[in-house]
């Protein structure tokens, strides 16, 4: 929308924005890949003086990391899943019913997605407590869904409006039930926004921290974001394990981000806050 | 029932339905498979199985947190103690002042940064597209890789910060950026800054695409700079999305659980516990479930004011625009 390319002065800026956004995690590549007996060296060196990969070795073989990137993707997925389920209905009715006290549920939706993690640590801890359900992964899905399912709602009700109503009326007048239109047409319609709502979902409860923090104190029901703050005691720090699993616990976002990323821009707007 | 359909949902919104034969045999098949199928097709029922499960996992735990801060350990009846408490305690004022601090430093970085991003991205350069992927890196990546990260650049002796700053000579002897009860919370607001610059970043590119060009033609016209364009019309226009994001910053700044907790812990001494994890540190550490509903309800109030001021713009400016 700007009239054209005024001087070369925006790449000075450009520059300058680029190393503030991406050098801390040059940094944690290089520093994966660097010995410990080099990482606590004075005066440190940029480039790894031996490339090694021993950080990798002891995080993949000698650490419960492999158990808990398996515990992370069991729980990101059942949530996500889970999520996508209870949110297509709902979403429908949302874009495609009128009735009493929709908006009043719409905002009352908006307010669940919006709300932070800490106010209900303590609420779920005692529900969690009562199922019998605290240390284990089906519990971490239960509590995972209140991020994943306003989240879908809201991001599945715009792309259930997008979708032209004609197609919809020609199966109604054909007979078909609203159930059956929402299975058969809107959601194989929708499958490019499902994907975007799967993967962001995906991605928020990966990240998760402080649920997991307080509800899966158990080596065996550990996540990914756990385990990494783990091997950060008080008086003995492996920064180079640190920074390797870092890198790993990494991959699959990037991943994600890089073949996504342009729809994935416009998704990560609709849901920012949950820390 | 909340959700009763003001008319039989099978109909067609208004406006949409077809005229004339289709609509009757439409209508009339309809009637038959509603008693059939006891009017499952009513949108309550599509709504059901969501709010249900919201309801299960927001409401009713809500309740007996509600039941907990106004009892004791024992289940017995205290009223308001658990709240006169929980405010009197010096942790929750030290909190208190320490989130307010962290929040408001951090919106101001992140807004001035933000926009300033924001801008530049929407001019037109070589790799644009990569550039606006690559400033997003921050806040793609998982908070607590982020806080292990900074925690490395910040150590003391071996920190890539200090090693920096000494042989600069902008410092004279290192710092101990998370153990020097001055220095922790400024230094934990940049990391914070660090995180979600990008997304105002984001906020404000798609504001500003949203915003007429023939606003800058005229002042191109007229022979305006660039820093003319930017005073007069750019963050003119751009009021209502910042007001906006900054509600959701202060949302997700009052929630920074994760870089804080695995940075410091909330230490040294308090210095960077901000409420939210102090929450935690009550009802994990001291193991004081009562006070930390207390607490908890107290944090959800003033959450909701702030969730509630942001939805009212939003809507607004939805009206408006």
């Amino acid at each position: 929308m700007k009239l054209g390319v005024r001087t070369g002065w925006v790449y000075l800026p450009v520059s300058l924005l680029l190393a503030v956004a991406f050098l801390p995690f040059l940094w944690m590549i290089l520093s994966s890949f660097k010995s410990l007996a080099e990482l606590y060296h004075i005066p440190i060196t940029w480039l790894p003086n031996v490339f090694t990969l021993v950080n990798y070795e002891k995080v993949l073989f000698d650490s419960n990391v492999p158990r808990y990137f398996v515990n992370s993707t069991i729980v990101s997925l059942g949530s996500t899943v889970l999520g996508l389920i209870f949110a297509t209905p709902a979403a429908y009715a949302f874009s495609r019913f009128q009735f009493r006290g929709r908006s009043v549920w719409q905002i009352l939706i908006l307010m669940s997605h919006l709300l932070p993690t800490a106010a209900l640590i303590v609420p779920l801890y005692i529900f969690l407590g009562y199922l019998n359900l605290l240390n284990s992964l089906l519990g971490l899905v239960l509590v995972y869904l209140v991020l994943t399912l306003p989240l879908s709602i809201w991001m599945l009700t715009g792309y259930f409006k997008s979708i032209p109503l004609e197609i919809e009326e020609a199966a109604l007048i054909d007979g078909a039930s609203r159930w059956g239109v929402l299975l058969r047409i809107m959601l194989p319609l929708s499958l490019p926004g499902v994907v975007v709502i799967f993967l962001y979902s995906f991605v928020a409860t990966w990240n998760e921290f402080i649920f997991a923090l307080s509800f899966a104190s158990d080596d065996t029901v550990k996540t990914l974001p756990i385990g990494l703050a783990e091997f950060s005691t008080e008086y003995d720090t492996d920064w180079g394990a640190i920074m390797a699993a870092s890198v790993i616990m990494s991959l699959p976002i990037a991943a994600i981000f890089l073949g996504l990323q342009r729809v994935f821009v416009g998704g990560l707007m609709a849901g920012a806050t949950k820390g | 029932m909340h959700a009763e359909a003001k008319e039989p949902s099978r109909q067609l919104p208004q406006g949409l339905t077809p005229p004339g034969k289709p609509r009757v045999v439409a209508k009339s098949r309809s009637r038959l498979r509603d008693t059939v199928s006891l009017q499952l097709d009513r949108p309550f029922f599509f709504i059901l199985p969501a709010i249900a499960l919201l309801a299960t996992f927001i409401l009713y735990p809500f309740v007996s947190t509600i039941l907990l801060s106004v009892t004791d350990s024992d289940h017995a009846w205290v009223g308001a103690e658990n709240y006169v408490r929980i405010i009197e305690s010096e942790r929750t004022a030290r909190a208190t002042l320490n989130t307010i601090y962290f929040v408001a430093a951090s919106i101001i970085l992140q807004l001035i940064l933000g926009t300033a991003a924001g801008i530049l991205l929407n001019e037109r350069f070589k790799g644009q597209a990569i550039v606006r992927a690559l400033t997003l890196i921050p806040w793609i990546v998982p908070g607590i890789v982020g806080a292990m990260t900074w925690a490395w650049m910040f150590h003391t002796d071996y920190g890539v910060i200090n090693s920096l700053f000494l042989s600069l000579g902008i410092i004279d002897e290192p710092v101990r950026w998370l153990t020097n009860p001055t220095v922790v919370l400024p230094a934990l607001v940049v990391v914070n800054v660090w995180k979600m610059f990008p997304f105002v970043a984001i906020m404000v590119l798609a504001g500003l695409q949203a915003i007429s060009p023939s606003l800058y033609e005229a002042a191109r016209v007229d022979g305006a700079t660039f820093w003319e364009e930017v005073r007069y019309i750019t963050l003119p226009q751009l009021r209502t999305i910042l007001a906006s994001i900054s509600l959701l910053l202060i949302i997700a700044g009052v929630n920074s659980i994760t870089i804080i907790y695995a940075m410091t812990r909330g230490g040294p001494a308090d210095r960077s516990l901000i409420t939210s994890i102090q929450i935690f540190v009550e009802a994990f550490q001291y193991f004081n479930f009562n006070q930390a509903s207390a607490l908890s309800l107290m944090f959800f109030a003033v959450a909701t004011a702030f969730i509630a001021a942001h939805i009212w713009i939003e809507r607004r400016h939805a009206r408006e625009g």
